[in-house]
């Protein structure tokens, strides 16, 4: 990207976020509060309702969903958002990539202040902070180059196909399930699990659970795999966007 | 590059959209055929009927819309549309909405830095500029609007029927500002369907029908063919 778009991306992300701190009461708070409430209802349906058995379950949780929520909120940020922006995409000649780059970008300052008041939370429930922690710097620069490359390729076709819509929230909730968010995904049987393995997020949720909470090394050759994946996911939709940008200036308005 | 000054030449040009978003839907050529060759320092019309494909026409110049047949060339040159309050948004204030949309329309964050006290003087915005422009009254809005466009110098400007805007008296200054850019050795496009705009403006003109380009030359030569033209006039034919 030329530098001068990197600029349009930054200052649009800064518009982005000072729009939506503008656009309710509460303002800045919600970006923290939305997810808490959000995490309350897991914790009141697994945790208080259903009991689950697992030692630990709450922390699992609260760090099973933080990482979660940011990959979500790109997909559906992000992923919405050429379709959003196609009256200015007609206007003007940018490259389309923009318009989810800087949703992401956006989503992802959001994610630090969740991530600053978890390890906060962490803190205080007595998981310390420890060298291991540095390891956070590897696992979420892949994960938000996953989030950007799927967020990229829906972002891509929701303006050609807008349909597409229905069916995101849907396979978003399935993803939920399979990469271990709310349950531990040594519940699921053997043959299966090995699937599971190739899962970018069950694999980053994995790693992050093990440093925050177990002062663990990721899986380094797991992580290597899933930044292999990550890479061609994102070079891949990056392209797409580009490949298909001539057709987004001739849908009907 | 360049041949004999040609800053962009289209060869028999179509441009089609898609009429619905539905699968195999038919497409709509909004340009059948248009050639024509832009010239360093042309002031060109182009005139023709509401449908005629003028802001297409503007926006495959601009290099927004591709060409889907025939051939564009254009030399290496920024060629801009000129656009009002393009990517504004409504809980920003004036300031902040300046250098989004400068940053929009091709300029560097330091060069918009530098052209704010321009914006803010020009625009007569005052204390107002730093407020959220969803307060501002719909000719604050285009006043902000036109200042910040006015900042963008492209090597083609290209014009999609606005001359001014804002109440009487910011009229007199938006207009008198564009003027001096048009005469000012900028090399312009010029859509319109009000003739007298156009030989106001213009030292060339196209005449596109039905996305067709029909005559292209001397002003005052295109816009009498284009009267001549009964269907130019609105005046229904015999069926």
């Amino acid at each position: 990207m030329r530098l001068h778009y990197f600029e349009l991306v930054l200052f649009s992300t800064y518009a982005e976020l000072r729009a939506e701190r503008s656009r309710s009461y509460l303002g800045l708070i919600w970006w923290v509060l939305e997810p808490a409430m959000n995490m309350a209802v897991y914790y009141l349906v697994f945790s208080v309702i259903l009991r689950s058995p697992q030692p630990d379950y709450v922390p699992f949780l609260l760090v099973g969903l933080t990482l979660w929520q940011w990959f979500k909120s790109c997909i559906s940020h992000g992923g919405y958002s050429i379709w959003q922006q196609l009256p200015l995409i007609r206007q003007v000649k940018l490259p389309s990539v923009v318009f989810p780059s800087v949703q992401i970008l956006a989503d992802t300052v959001k994610f630090f202040y969740i991530m600053i008041l978890l390890v906060a939370i962490l803190w205080y429930a007595g998981y310390t902070p420890h060298v291991q922690y540095v390891a956070l710097v590897p696992v979420l620069l892949v994960e938000l180059v996953f989030a950007a490359g799927a967020a990229y390729c829906v972002a891509a076709i929701v303006p050609l196909l807008p349909d597409l819509r229905f069916v995101i929230e849907q396979v978003l909730q399935v993803m939920l399930f399979v990469s271990g968010i709310v349950f531990s995904l040594d519940a699921v049987p053997e043959p299966m699990r090995r699937w599971f393995a190739w899962n970018p997020i069950a694999v980053l949720v994995d790693a992050g659970r093990g440093i925050l909470l177990y002062a663990r090394w990721p899986d380094w050759f797991a992580l290597g795999r899933v930044a292999l994946i990550s890479l061609v996911l994102y070079a891949f939709g990056a392209l797409l966007i580009q490949w298909l940008h001539p057709r987004y200036v001739k849908l009907p308005a | 590059m360049k041949q004999g000054g040609a800053l962009v030449t289209l060869e028999n040009v179509g441009v089609a959209f898609n009429a619905q978003l539905r699968v195999g839907s038919p497409r709509f050529w909004a340009l059948e055929d248009v050639s024509l060759e832009l010239r360093s320092g042309d002031r060109l019309g182009v005139i023709g009927r509401n449908g005629a494909g003028k802001s297409t026409l503007l926006r495959t110049i601009a290099g927004i819309v591709a060409p889907d047949r025939g051939r564009i060339r254009r030399a290496p040159v920024s060629c801009q549309l000129l656009s009002l309050a393009l990517g504004f948004m409504p809980h920003l204030s004036g300031r902040d909405n300046a250098v989004l949309s400068g940053l929009m329309l091709g300029l560097r964050r330091r060069e918009i830095d530098a052209r704010l006290p321009a914006i803010l003087d020009f625009s007569e915005l005052g204390d107002f500029f730093e407020q959220p422009i969803s307060s501002y009254s719909t000719g604050m809005l285009m006043r902000l609007g036109f200042s910040v466009a006015m900042q963008v110098e492209p090597d083609v400007l290209l014009i999609d029927e606005i001359l001014a805007v804002g109440d009487a008296e910011f009229q007199q200054k938006s207009g008198a500002a564009l003027r001096e850019r048009i005469h000012g050795g900028t090399t312009v496009v010029f859509v319109s369907h009000r003739d007298e705009q156009i030989s106001q403006v213009c030292n060339r003109a196209l005449w596109i029908e039905h996305g067709r380009s029909v005559m292209q030359g001397d002003v005052a030569d295109v816009l009498k063919a284009y009267h001549a033209d009964p269907h130019a006039l609105g005046v229904p034919t015999a069926a």
